[in-house]
């Protein structure tokens, strides 16, 4: 590369080679276009909506009836749009070209995986779960006058944003295997809708998925419930949180290994 | 440097198989340091794929390709930082300005300083005539100036080794000749490996050139070589007079290996094969000129690339040099 002496030329090595730039250009993704406003119009309306809608009824339910059902809107209906957006993130660059655009440029495969996962996560943290949640906080708040705890509604949101996570990272690594986007879309989605069956045919089944973690199975409440209520967790759910957490390390795990294989 | 170590690009028995479809048979390539280097064939005949396992964008079923005497797996993101690569068809992020495009592409290779990197978008926005359209997102470009980004994007390193892949497919006449200056220019400071179907383009600005058919290296050689014909050297006689006597005199030349004969109008039009050019370029004038006949045209016969490739790619000759 000579002519290039005015230059400080990049210094990451090995499987990082590239992920400071592929980072940076999917942070920018985010919340250097509409995508990050438009994605928060569409979570905090959708989710503030319907709670306002039934905590401002003259007949508005208590507080915790508020709280479950704010679980249930912030945990379920989020996990949509994480599939939606992270099936474009592989399968989309795949069809369309770019992944092999931009991996003929000094770009380790991990480096773009990883890159994916980080700023689609912290999209997904501010967009779908931290500002709709603050939104459902102030809702909760003013239609009942009074606060759940803080720092159990902030544990709380760690757990939903666990939960979107979960698909965040089953998404992604059926993209690696994939290059259509039916299943990349339909097997995720159908797991996220699927749960209650498949948990009501295998009770087993409640350890890893992360339905208890938001929705209560029968009278036992979610997890979220126990830490927006600041009553202590049952071990069942954390065993399941646990799951959860190693599930979408496997699953990164294994989309690494199956994007180094891909041919372009 | 030694011959060896002067070569970019080199395959040994580089080949591919997708889903028990061989698509490249053992390719031996040898690519010298600042040669343009021209690779021709029909569709479908393996040049994009060669150019994928080159990049490690795909790997190979066997054989080996080095860059820059790294092999071209196990250093593939090393290879990487020296080359610009065009794709057939560039495709960029279409939420992207070109400016952005060119700055995310640049900060690949260089994390500063800001005003340099500037700098250097600007010289390629420039360089592709896409100054006044920076700004612009890239989901508005229209076919040519995508093509243009792509060149840009290309160079936005100074690279070592430019590959290209049909660099002027969609583009108008004007954009192609632009192009092609632009490939003349830089041959100095890098080495070009571009593929085309455009035969025109390659005879103009290539000085070798190789040409893969159905995944098979079909001839290789300098262009000038290539050109020469598969045939060897024939020159072209055209003449009047006592033909006869001419003709048997030239057949009984010891470097002469043939002559073939037509009549057309009052004139006799030979094709006379030689194995020793030099010998024939500065005598066989000279005789007929001492012979009672008038010779009206006299020339070595020259092919052009388009008769080469119809002869290998049809006729199925290998004319590797």
């Amino acid at each position: 590369m000579s002519g290039n002496d005015a230059f400080e030329l990049v210094s990451e090595r090995g499987w990082r080679r590239g992920l400071n730039t592929m980072l940076l250009s999917g942070l920018g993704r985010w919340f250097k276009t509409r995508m990050w406003w438009v994605q928060c119009l569409i979570w905090g309306s959708l989710i503030g909506f319907m709670l306002a809608a039934i905590a401002f009824n003259p007949q508005s339910p208590p507080v915790d009836e508020l709280l479950v059902l704010f679980a249930i809107f912030a945990g379920l209906f989020p996990a949509v749009g994480v599939v939606i957006i992270m099936q474009d993130a592989l399968v989309g660059e795949k069809r369309e070209g770019t992944a092999a655009w931009v991996l003929s440029k000094p770009l380790t495969r991990p480096a773009f995986v990883v890159s994916k996962i980080i700023a689609n996560s912290v999209g997904i943290l501010v967009t779908m779960v931290v500002v709709p949640c603050l939104l459902a906080y102030a809702i909760i708040t003013i239609s009942t006058q009074s606060s759940p705890n803080p720092r159990g509604y902030l544990e709380a949101m760690v757990v939903i944003f666990i939960s979107h996570f979960f698909f965040l990272a089953l998404t992604l690594m059926l993209g690696t295997f994939f290059d259509s986007r039916g299943p990349v879309i339909g097997i995720p989605l159908g797991i996220l809708f699927m749960q209650q069956n498949l948990i009501g045919f295998l009770p087993a089944l409640r350890y890893v998925l992360p339905w208890d973690l938001v929705i209560p199975i029968g009278n036992t409440p979610s997890l979220v419930l126990y830490l927006m209520q600041n009553t202590p967790m049952q071990q069942d759910q954390v065993i399941t949180l646990a799951a959860i957490v190693v599930e979408s390390i496997i699953f990164i795990l294994i989309g690494l290994w199956r994007f180094n294989r891909e041919e372009f | 440097m030694s011959q060896t170590n002067s070569y970019v690009i080199e395959t040994h028995g580089l080949s591919k198989t997708y889903k028990k479809l061989q698509v490249l048979h053992s390719l031996d390539l040898q690519v010298h340091q600042n040669s343009i280097f021209g690779f021709l064939g029909p569709n479908g005949a393996g040049k994009t794929t060669t150019i994928k396992l080159m990049l490690g964008l795909t790997h190979p079923t066997s054989g080996t390709a080095s860059i820059f005497g790294l092999d071209s797996v196990k250093h593939s993101v090393d290879i990487r930082a020296r080359i610009g690569y065009l794709p057939q068809e560039p495709h960029f992020y279409e939420y992207m300005t070109a400016r952005q495009t060119l700055h995310f592409t640049a900060e690949f290779f260089f994390k500063g300083p800001k005003k340099a990197i500037d700098d250097r978008v600007d010289e390629m926005l420039k360089l592709v005539d896409l100054s006044d359209k920076a700004d612009r997102p890239i989901k508005t470009f229209s076919g040519g100036e995508r093509q243009r980004l792509g060149i840009a994007q290309a160079q936005v390193n100074y690279p070592d080794l430019l590959i290209l892949d049909e660099p002027a497919a969609s583009l108008d006449p004007l954009g192609r000749r632009d192009v092609l200056e632009v490939m003349s220019g830089l041959r100095k400071y890098t080495t070009i490996f571009y593929s085309t179907h455009i035969l025109d383009d390659v005879q103009r600005v290539s000085d070798t050139v190789v040409i893969l058919n159905k995944g098979k290296l079909v001839a290789q050689g300098p262009i000038e070589e290539l050109l020469a014909g598969s045939e060897g050297v024939i020159y072209i006689i055209h003449l009047k007079g006592e033909v006869e006597v001419a003709l048997n005199l030239v057949q009984s030349l010891p470097w002469v290996s043939g002559v073939n004969s037509n009549q057309s109008n009052e004139e006799s039009i030979w094709q006379v094969s030689v194995t020793d050019p030099e010998a024939a370029e500065i005598q066989l004038l000279k005789l007929l000129v001492n012979q009672p006949v008038v010779v009206n045209e006299f020339r070595r016969k020259q092919y052009d690339l388009e008769d080469v490739f119809m002869q290998v790619i049809e006729g199925g000759q290998d004319v590797r040099k």
